[in-house]
């Protein structure tokens, strides 16, 4: 097992190698000149040359992207275009944030997403199971931001009861933890209830309940053990989509997270900034999928033997 | 003996590609039997329609602007009522079909193109290559999808070419690695043996047995691509990195109506509304497909 | 017990991830603002509309950014409200000859870190400011070899060149006066610690979020009312709004159009209204035809209907625009003739000039919604003149890039007269010496503006000056290198009980007068 995570961990250095190349290079080929943009229309060409060479512009791509790579192994993933501050340092008092309406939005679709899921399987064709699965569906294809907007039309402006921007005290992240965790809660309803069915179909359940166990019993026991599995996966990749997710989610609450930075980045053409926020989600991303890949073998003992 | 097991092998080569029509059919006879599959279809259908008659159904043009009737609600004569410029919202969000549509079948079609190229070659020739183009999915698929897009607009610069790009590239690895997990369980079977052994070449083989084989899955990951594709590339748009007004996206059609929320709600609900409808048609669709092609991948 | 057992670990599990993660931003927890009813309120919360960059004023040159060092900062000269130049850090001023300016400091101002300010700050700020990539221009005229400490109260400053609106640039934040010591001990992260002579010291800085100030006891001025200043960033309008409402902020800036007559009806709300120092204008590529005829330029100007602009883009907030400036520069024209909608003449126009069938056109525009409004509306009403335009919208650099090398036909564009005088507003726009990058992106001069430009930045006595850029806007006003669009107002909305509140054209307020009823 050990060696399984050192192999996997080792493995994530050639692939932000690459994450890092092709952001890198995206940005370099990016049409604008952050010189210009920082200093504004009224700026004089002379300063614009003066800050081009400041920030080492000029330099052939190469000497650029080896720059990047020699600093960044060293932990210094550059300085911000507009604030001149350390990327690092910029991500990480965002970065806080960002995984709190994460986390909440899983919070919020496992609570929602696994009772709905076990209720509808046990009960299927029931007139819960068809709503919950309509529900679902609509929950799958609604786009979040519109959701978000819709939300603080109705529980901001009409009711009241939830602020609309913020992200520090707990009635405002009601909302944007809703926002996010809604499609995410309709996927796993749905990958809870098929996995559910799946298994209450098995052989081991019919005997289990021939053998005169109660329903409840059964279902949790032997059922719900057997159907985490994939369910876990879900959540392992839905935490993932989220990350990605809170990008338009921050916009609309006004959230102070990584992901609007990175779209105030992108327009400001901070590429610093994008570099570094792109990267930094990468190897987020890829420890929550390790971490899954562990939780399984804890769920099940039997797949932790093919790990070696 | 080596005789006879090639030709038994030809013979069943034939019946494969004998059988090949049938089991579509036999999809089709079950997905229609599925009813909110048959619903999804049928509001693709209408979308397809208006997509194409665009002209001949909107009621008003496709940038119409009339500055003395901005913001009116819906009544009889705008039934989604007016935006900002005056413009009818119910003829842009029929124009709008052409773009949304445009856009998730074309990019789709280049993830599914590039994907399952790649995941064929590499599943098919395996060793080394397999080992590099793996390598490249494992790069892109470390970047959430809606990040890798922001990124490659911003390089490509917006527009409705360069959304459908970047939008297709983000999902290119879901189709390599299905195609390759398919490739990979197909490889060693009996016909695709006899394939080579009959001399045929890879690209013949790929094509005409490997693919055909593995439809099924590509087909239902497609459907449901579509709808993220459109979902991306309004989210694009969204945040003001997509395509540009006045074309009439949807979703940069919802965020341009955003800062008239409050009094003027129409503006933002009914694109909303189009993206949703849009989306849960597509899904109920790709759930039709996977359960009508489910016991053919069984088998 | 054991019958759920992984299930349990695994949600646990799940939880204690939820938990480490919510406390990690624990620390961003905003302090209890004092909103209970009953309790005397000291602490005034702003909402602006984007983050603070920096609060080194040498480091940026950005709207948010100025709001917040205003406060903390002095200038030597001030700026009124009503755009007049009043003593700040300088008691007294005086020309000596026609280049030097002398300056006589005011004396026991201290610094927040407990400095004395000094003539010897002075110089070393200037100095400082004018190798700024992003600021110097602010100070561009200013001679580095002429700033001469004569004593630790008196400095002059000597100009390149006879400079007369030396005193109004003076004035902008940027010029705002740092301490030496402080500078040096912040090093990189000075703009982090920021040390003023301003009414509010520098307290917190929640990236993306707020800034907190506190009020300086030592302050020379009279002091602050409040306590405590927060400046909350939200960025979406219509939920800064919002807040306003519901009272999580007293002071909303940059009020959305949409929205003002919402905050207008809303009793518990007042509505500020003041013109700003911003116009936007549609310009043409003077360079290239056929924009280089003048009658083409005059018919696009009657063609338009800016009073629809106004409306539709920018729902009734601001005026359609007569010339070049907005009328509170010193030095606008007040009463130019507006071109207004004619669609006779401009037919005529475009007759006259052989282009009765028109010709096609490009608008260049940046990924700002409303230049992209105003070019959707520009685009179809020059189809009545048969000119069938193409709206490009492109990056900011490249627009930037691409209207300074003379690529486009027509650009919209937005200036700001930050120094509230027609120097700022005119000559880097109009004048022969400035094509391209440096700000004529029209590429169109005339021989007596020039002239009188040149005049007027020379010239020490204002009624003179004042002469001058009126005769240049007259002539810019015919030739209409640009269509003169509109004029922008700056719109803040405050609570009820916010007392004192008064908008500064440039749109940077001072809060040092601010307190609640």
């Amino acid at each position: 097992m050990h060696k399984y995570i050192l192999r996997r961990l080792l493995m994530l250095v050639p692939v932000m190698l690459g994450v890092t190349l092709i952001v890198f290079t995206m940005m370099h080929f990016t049409p604008g000149d952050p010189a210009k943009i920082m200093l504004g229309e009224s700026a004089p060409e002379a300063e614009v040359i003066k800050l081009r060479e400041e920030l080492g512009l000029d330099d052939p791509f190469l000497v650029q992207f080896g720059r990047y790579v020699f600093n960044a192994v060293q932990g210094d993933i550059g300085r911000s275009y507009t604030t001149n501050r350390p990327v690092a340092i910029e991500i990480m008092e965002r970065f806080p944030s960002t995984l709190k309406l994460a986390a909440l939005g899983v919070l919020v679709s496992v609570s929602l997403g696994i009772p709905t899921g076990i209720i509808s399987a046990t009960r299927q064709y029931s007139l819960f199971d068809n709503i919950a699965m309509v529900a679902a569906l609509l929950g799958v294809s609604m786009p979040n931001f519109w959701q978000g907007l819709m939300l603080i039309l109705f529980f901001s402006v009409q009711l009241k009861w939830f602020p609309s921007s913020g992200f520090s005290t707990p009635s405002q992240m009601v909302l944007p933890a809703l926002t996010l965790g809604t499609s995410s809660a309709a996927i796993i309803t749905r990958m809870t209830r098929s996995s559910m069915l799946e298994v209450i179909r098995q052989d081991y359940i019919r005997t289990a309940r021939a053998k005169g166990q109660a329903e409840s019993i059964v279902i949790n026991k032997h059922a719900l053990n057997n159907a985490l599995i994939p369910i876990i996966t879900v959540i392992g990749l839905q935490f993932g989509y989220l990350l990605g997710g809170a990008v338009l989610t921050e916009s609309i609450f006004s959230i102070p997270g990584v992901g609007r930075l990175m779209v105030e980045s992108i327009k400001a053409r901070n590429f610093p900034v994008v570099q570094g926020g792109v990267l930094f989600i990468a190897i987020t991303f890829s420890f929550v999928n390790l971490l899954v890949d562990i939780l399984y073998a804890f769920v099940d003992p039997r797949i932790k033997s093919q790990y070696k | 003996m080596s005789k006879i097991k090639t030709s038994n092998n030809q013979e069943e080569v034939k019946a494969v590609s004998k059988k090949k029509r049938s089991p579509w059919v036999e999809v089709w006879r079950r997905l229609r039997q599925n009813k909110s599959a048959m619903f999804g279809l049928a509001i693709i259908g209408l979308l397809v329609f208006c997509a194409i008659f665009a002209d001949l159904i909107a009621p008003y043009g496709i940038d119409d602007q009339d500055l003395r009737a901005r913001f009116i609600t819906p009544s009889r004569d705008y039934l989604f009522g007016t935006d900002n410029f005056g413009r009818d919202i119910l003829s842009r969000i029929i124009y709008g079909s052409r773009v949304s549509l445009q856009v998730g079948f074309i990019a789709v079609g280049i993830s599914a193109l590039t994907g399952g190229a790649l995941g064929a070659i590499a599943g098919f020739y395996g060793g080394r290559l397999d080992n590099v183009i793996m390598r490249f999915v494992d790069i892109l698929l470390a970047i959430p999808g809606i990040l890798l897009a922001i990124s490659i607009v911003s390089a490509l610069g917006p527009g409705l070419q360069n959304v459908m790009i970047a939008v297709g590239i983000g999902s290119i690895p879901s189709y390599a690695r299905i195609v390759r997990a398919s490739v990979l369980s197909l490889r060693d079977q009996e016909f695709v043996e006899a394939a080579k052994a009959v001399g045929a070449n890879d690209f013949r083989i790929i094509s005409k047995h490997i693919i055909p084989n593995s439809m099924a899955p590509i087909i239902v990951q497609a459907t449901l691509g579509v709808a993220g594709a459109i979902l991306s590339a309004a989210g694009l748009s969204f945040i003001g990195l997509g395509i540009q007004p006045p074309t009439p996206e949807w979703g940069s059609m919802l965020s341009s109506g955003r800062q008239y929320l409050r009094d003027y709600w129409h503006i933002a609900t009914f694109p909303g509304l189009a993206i949703m409808i849009t989306i849960f048609a597509l899904n109920l669709l790709g759930d039709g497909l996977r359960d009508a092609l489910d016991p053919r991948l069984k088998s | 017990m054991r019958k759920n057992k992984k299930l349990l670990t695994l949600l646990s599990m799940m939880l204690v991830l939820v938990l480490v993660a919510v406390g990690c931003g624990t620390s961003t927890e905003t302090p209890d603002t004092g909103d209970a009813t009953g309790e005397v309120k000291d602490t005034l919360i702003v909402g602006q509309g984007a983050d603070v960059v920096s609060l080194d004023p040498h480091a940026t040159n950005d709207q948010p950014s100025s709001r917040v060092s205003k406060q903390i900062y002095n200038t030597l000269v001030n700026q009124n409200e009503a755009m007049e130049l009043e003593p700040g850090l300088a008691e007294s001023w005086e020309k000596i000859d026609d280049l030097t300016w002398e300056f006589k400091l005011r004396q026991g101002v201290k610094f927040h870190n407990g400095e004395d300010f000094t003539a010897n700050d002075v110089k070393f700020t200037l100095l400082r400011a004018l190798e700024s990539a992003k600021i110097g221009h602010i100070v561009g005229a200013i001679n580095p070899e002429g700033i001469e400490v004569v004593d630790n109260h008196t400095i002059k400053i000597a100009t390149n060149e006879p400079f007369a609106p030396l005193l109004a640039h003076l004035a902008h934040t940027a010029a705002g006066m740092l301490n030496e010591k402080a500078v040096t001990e912040g090093g990189e992260n000075y703009a982090q610690n920021p040390v003023g002579t301003g009414p509010f010291k520098f307290q917190e800085w929640k990236t993306g979020e707020s800034v907190t100030l506190t009020r300086n006891d030592d302050y020379f001025a009279d002091k602050a009312k409040v306590k405590t200043v927060v400046f909350r960033n939200i960025t979406e309008n219509t939920a800064r709004v919002i807040e306003l409402e519901t009272g999580g902020i007293d002071i909303a800036y940059d009020i959305p159009p949409t929205e003002v007559s919402r905050v207008e009806e809303d009793q518990n709300l007042v509505l500020l209204r003041d013109e700003s120092l911003s116009t936007a204008y549609i310009g043409f590529n003077a360079g290239k035809e056929p924009y280089n005829d003048v009658r083409v330029r005059q018919a696009i100007n009657y063609a338009i209907d800016t009073d629809s602009i106004v409306e539709a883009v920018y729902q009734g907030v601001g005026k359609a625009a007569k010339g070049p400036l907005g009328t509170n520069v010193f030095g606008a024209h007040t009463d130019l003739e507006q071109y207004g909608y004619n669609l006779e003449k401009a037919k005529e126009l475009m007759k006259e000039a052989g282009y009765e069938n028109g010709f096609k056109a490009t608008i260049m525009t940046n990924e700002n919604q409303q230049r992209m409004d105003i070019a959707e509306i520009v685009q179809n009403q020059l189809r009545d003149i048969n000119i069938e335009t193409e709206v490009q919208v492109v990056e900011w650099g490249t627009y930037l890039d691409e209207t300074a090398a003379g690529k486009h036909d027509m650009f919209i564009l937005g200036w700001t007269t930050v120094t509230g005088d027609a120097d700022y507003g005119l000559y880097a726009l109009f004048h022969s010496s400035q094509f391209g990058d440096a700000g004529n992106r029209t590429f169109w001069s005339n021989d007596k503006v020039d002239e009188l430009l040149d005049a007027a930045r020379v010239e020490a006595d204002p009624a003179k000056r004042a002469e001058y850029y009126s005769e240049a806007q007259e002539i810019i006003r015919e030739e209409a290198p640009w269509v003169f669009t509109y004029n922008g107002e700056n719109l803040a909305g405050t609570r009820k009980n916010v007392k004192g509140f008064k908008q500064h054209p440039a749109g940077h307020h001072k809060l040092v007068s601010v307190y609640f009823e």
